[in-house]
Order: C-alpha cells, then sequence, then structure tokens
C-alpha cells in the first residue's frame, strides 16, 4: 500500500472535489489507483492531475468516496496503482467528451486547442468546463439550466467529428455506449474510457469483465474495433455479487 | 512432436492439455471462461457457486504479499439459479466447464451438483477449503466424517465425475483425502490462511481480516500435499497452488498431479499464460523424451 498525504481540496462541484497530494510517481492520462479509506473500504479512482502535483477529482457516491471527501489537508491517504492501459495521445486535434465525473479522467489531457463537450445533469454538476476557450466549448444538462438541453449527442451532433485527430471520451456506460453508436455511424476513431464494478483492480477477479476483457487491467481505455467486440458493451453487466443484469 | 502429446484425462473428464484455470479467478462471467479456454486452457473451474445470492466482502479483497497475493473475496457469487447463462455461454468454446460448489450441509451439496449438471458441467468441484468465510469451505472441509458424507452422498446423485478440492489448513491433509475416497479426483491445494496488517493504517488490509494466500509463495506447501497423497493413495489428483512455469507444472506431476490449475498467475503473466505454458510444456516433453503427460504423473515420488 502506498500512503500519501493531503496537500490542498478544491471544491468543484456541490458533490465533487479535487484532492491534491504528493506522489512522486509516473502516472500516463487515464489510469487510476484503488483508494483505501482504513476501517471504511477502498475504489477505483482516475488521476485527473498527473504533473509534478497530482490529484484524483471524486464525486460523492458511497461511504467510502464520502469517507475521502472528509479527510482534510495534512491527512494520509492509501493507495495502490497506478493501474490500467492508459489513454494513447495524439499529436493533432483533440476533442474531449466527458458526462458528469467522467471529466476528471480526462482532465490530463486537456491543452491548448483541445475542444471540451462537457456534458452534466445541471448546470451545479458541469466539471473542469472551465479550462476551454469559449469557442472550444460545447455544454450539454439534461435539464436544460445550461448549454444544449439534452444528452450529450445532442452535443455531438453540432460538431464536425472528422476534424479532429482523437475523440477521447469517458462517462457513464449508456453514454459511452449511445456515443460509440455515433462515432461508428460518422466513421470516426475514439478511445473511451469505460467503468464497472471493480474489485481487485489487477485482472483477476473477473467483476470488471466486459466480452472477455478485464476493464482493470485491458483496460479502462478501450478503442472502437475493440469495443465492437464485446457483446456485453452497452448490454449487460455484472453486479457486485457477479448476478448478470441489463444495463 | 504433436500437441496430442499433452492430452491428460482424470477419470471420464478429458483434457487437451494439464492446464485448467482455477476456481476464483476470472471465472464468474461467461464471457471471461470462453475467452480464457479459446486462449489455451484445457478447461475452467468456475466461481464457486451456493444457494442463494453473495455479495461477499467489501474491498479491500486483495492484499499483496512476497511472491503472492492474499485473497478475501468472500464466496460472491449470484446463487446457482443465476449462474446457467454463464455456463452456456462458456461452454460455446466446446471445452469442459468444471463447476465449483460450496455449501454448509449434505443436503445443498447434493441440490447444488444436481444443478449444475442440469447446466451440463462436465465435471464437479467441490469448494471444501476456501479458508474466509465462516460456516463454509475449510470449516466443512476439516470435518474428515462431513467429507466423507459430502462426497459419498454426490457420488450416489450425479454422474458427473466429482472433485473434491481440500485445504491445507490442517493438521493432516492425508485424512482428509482419505475420507475423500470416493472422489473421482483431489484438488490440492487452496489457500493457505493468512493475513496482512498495514503500519500506517495501524489495521489489517483486508476489510474481512483473514485471507487465502496464493501464488509462488504456496507451491512447495502444495507440492508437499500432492506428493505425500499420491504416495500414500496412488489417487488421482489435480494440483494446484503457485504455478507459474511449465517448470512448476512438470514439478507438480512428477509429484503426482495428472493436470494443474492456473490461479494468481494470471495476475503476473496475465490471459496469454495457458498458450505459453502449453507450448513450453510440449517443449520440455520433446527436449526430455517424454510421449505423454502420462509418462510424467509422480515419477518423482521415492517410494
Amino acid at each position: 500500500m502506498i500512503t500519501a498525504f493531503i496537500k490542498r481540496k478544491e471544491r468543484k462541484t456541490p458533490t465533487v472535489e479535487t484532492i491534491y497530494f504528493e506522489w512522486d510517481s509516473g502516472i500516463l492520462p487515464g489510469q487510476f489507483v484503488m483508494i483505501w479509506v482504513p476501517g471504511v473500504g477502498e475504489i477505483p479512482m482516475s488521476i485527473s492531475h498527473i504533473g509534478r502535483e497530482k490529484a484524483f477529482t471524486v464525486k460523492n457516491y458511497g461511504p467510502t468516496s464520502a469517507a475521502i471527501q472528509a479527510l482534510s489537508p495534512g491527512d494520509r491517504i492509501f493507495f495502490r496503482g497506478p493501474y490500467g492501459r492508459p489513454f494513447q495521445t495524439v499529436s493533432g486535434r483533440i476533442l474531449l467528451i466527458g458526462g458528469g465525473s467522467g471529466m476528471a479522467s480526462l482532465h490530463p489531457l486537456i491543452n491548448n486547442s483541445s475542444f471540451g463537450l462537457v456534458a452534466a445533469r445541471s448546470k451545479e454538476e458541469i466539471l473542469f468546463a472551465d479550462e476551454f476557450t469559449d469557442e472550444n466549448l460545447i455544454i450539454t444538462t439534461d435539464d436544460g439550466s445550461e448549454g444544449i438541453k439534452g444528452n450529450v449527442i445532442e452535443g455531438l451532433k453540432k460538431i464536425d467529428l472528422k476534424k479532429f485527430d482523437m475523440i477521447y471520451a469517458c462517462g457513464p456506460e449508456v453514454m459511452l455506449y449511445n456515443a460509440y453508436l455515433y462515432f461508428r455511424k460518422i466513421g470516426v476513431n475514439a478511445q473511451l474510457s469505460l467503468e464497472r464494478t471493480m474489485k481487485c483492480g489487477i485482472g483477476i477477479c473477473d467483476s470488471c469483465s466486459i466480452g472477455g476483457f478485464q476493464l482493470c487491467r485491458d483496460g479502462p481505455v478501450f478503442f472502437m474495433n475493440e469495443l465492437e467486440e464485446m457483446q456485453e458493451f452497452g448490454n449487460f453487466k455484472l453486479t457486485y455479487s457477479g448476478k448478470r443484469v441489463k444495463i | 512432436m504433436k500437441d496430442s502429446s499433452l492430452k491428460t484425462e482424470i477419470a471420464s473428464l478429458k483434457l487437451e492439455n494439464p492446464h485448467i484455470l482455477a476456481s476464483g479467478i476470472l471465472d464468474e462471467n461467461g464471457y471471461t471462461m470462453k475467452k480464457i479456454l479459446e486462449e489455451g486452457a484445457a478447461a475452467v473451474v468456475t466461481k464457486s457457486i451456493g444457494m442463494d445470492e453473495r455479495n461477499g466482502y467489501q474491498a479491500p479483497v486483495i492484499a499483496d504479499a512476497p511472491a503472492g497475493l492474499i485473497n478475501a473475496i468472500g464466496l460472491a457469487n449470484p446463487g446457482i439459479e443465476s449462474f446457467g447463462d454463464e455456463i452456456a455461454i462458456a461452454k460455446g468454446s466446446n471445452r469442459p466447464v468444471i463447476g465449483s460448489i460450496f455449501a454448509s450441509t449434505v443436503e445443498e451439496f447434493a441440490n447444488l451438483a444436481i444443478r449444475m449438471q442440469k447446466y451440463r458441467v462436465d465435471a464437479i468441484e467441490l469448494n471444501l477449503s476456501c479458508p474466509h468465510v465462516k460456516g463454509f469451505g475449510s470449516e466443512v472441509g476439516s470435518d474428515p466424517d462431513l467429507v466423507e458424507q459430502i462426497v459419498n452422498e454426490l457420488k450416489l446423485k450425479v454422474p458427473v465425475p466429482i472433485f473434491a478440492k481440500l485445504t491445507p489448513n490442517v493438521t493432516n491433509i492425508l485424512d482428509i483425502a482419505k475420507a475423500a475416497h470416493k472422489a473421482d479426483a483431489l484438488v490440492l491445494i487452496n489457500t493457505v490462511r493468512a493475513i496482512r496488517i498495514d503500519i500506517h493504517a495501524r489495521m489489517p488490509v483486508l476489510s474481512n481480516i483473514y485471507g487465502g494466500l496464493s501464488g509462488p509463495a504456496i507451491k512447495p506447501i502444495g507440492l508437499r500435499a500432492v506428493y505425500d497423497v499420491y504416495r500414500e493413495t496412488g489417487f488421482n489428483i489435480i494440483g494446484v497452488g503457485g504455478i507459474e512455469t511449465h517448470e512448476d507444472a512438470v514439478e507438480y506431476i512428477m509429484a503426482g498431479a495428472r493436470a494443474v490449475q492456473i490461479g494468481t498467475a494470471l495476475m503476473t503473466k496475465g490471459r496469454k499464460i495457458f498458450g505459453e505454458l502449453n507450448s513450453n510444456l510440449l517443449q520440455f516433453m520433446e527436449r526430455e523424451g517424454y510421449s505423454s503427460i502420462d509418462d510424467m504423473v509422480g515419477i518423482g515420488v521415492v517410494k
């Protein structure tokens, strides 16, 4: 188990915080760690800031993430990793599509010319939109409180996808599946970072598997051609017990 | 030398090679099992399935250890009712699927075995050895009388081969092995009961405190169990514990195993390990002049 100390915290939305910590390690965009709160639990966490200063950006959605947000600067954090296959970076113009806290794993890819399609439930939950210039940003919200009302596809329709050298997307699986179908229709390549129930993080427990691939080890980033052969993508997943359920 | 030299048999179960995926590793989702079979495993053993759905333990469910891994998944499983689809998907590979079951009574074991057989599994493995769940696994498997009753009842109730997976966490594994003598094969060994403490958190790492140690750290323990049981009884044995290379597999086979299971090595080597073991074992046999797996079984045992 690796230990580090929290340096500072930034509240990003009513439910999301960025937590900065000191860790002298090479980590690549899209990789994650398994973060442990002793006595509470352990969850996967993508690293949102990978420069000299590291940070993760955590949404409060359960007991362990709530316990992480309750920590203060100076407190110790416990984690193992980094794990997972990172995003493959390309030179040229990139489009980043993030749904909700999915923006966190895309954050390391943001550069001066990147275009952002930031999707959220409502205005309050929009994450990292302020890191894109106005002309390089489209926002969609489910409730229409900011930007285009509707899901990420409504935003995609406003963008000429063919002018990008690579498209990166992260968010809920339903959103990613719809985006995947849209990319396929338009005929563009993309890298999608998926999320599923994860226990071991090292490719042996089978909890996060999708179509025979272990998301924690073969992914979480997958290319379009890999997603094509995964019968379960956007379709079925296993619960914490291993029970097959429709997505 | 032909690939057919790698064939082996355990009771009526015919295997293309001696390398089987061990229970508990990458065997909850049918698509994963199918992929592993297509990548060279001779058979897969499913995750242990019980009567009812169980979430198992909250993470952390694994902790690292020198030359190994400690896990306490806690027998997470969807329940026998919901597992048929996964077996059907895995069987799309046309290779054998071995259904692992756990229970605390003879009746439940019999119920589960009958259901597994209806799902068309090729053999049934009895989990008499999980070291970290109260009332199941090694708590059942440490009682020779109970083990004997369970195995005998299942041999009466189901025609498919019955394998008994035993625990090393007993004073004398031979006593348990002899109690399970009606099984078609013994699977030796399950993980070794273990813990880790995080010195900064000042508490055990695993949410369940106790877990099972696997990986190269336990290979000599597994070998000793296989050796002792084979020498004393000559039973069919499937060896498991710390196998990462074809040399490890050969060591188990020479100690008396007719096949081996691979688990924790999936962490270090990935799914491709099965293809590598098959080709490396074939080359070894060619170099050393063995024409079949059978030629090697038990030859390292001093009579």
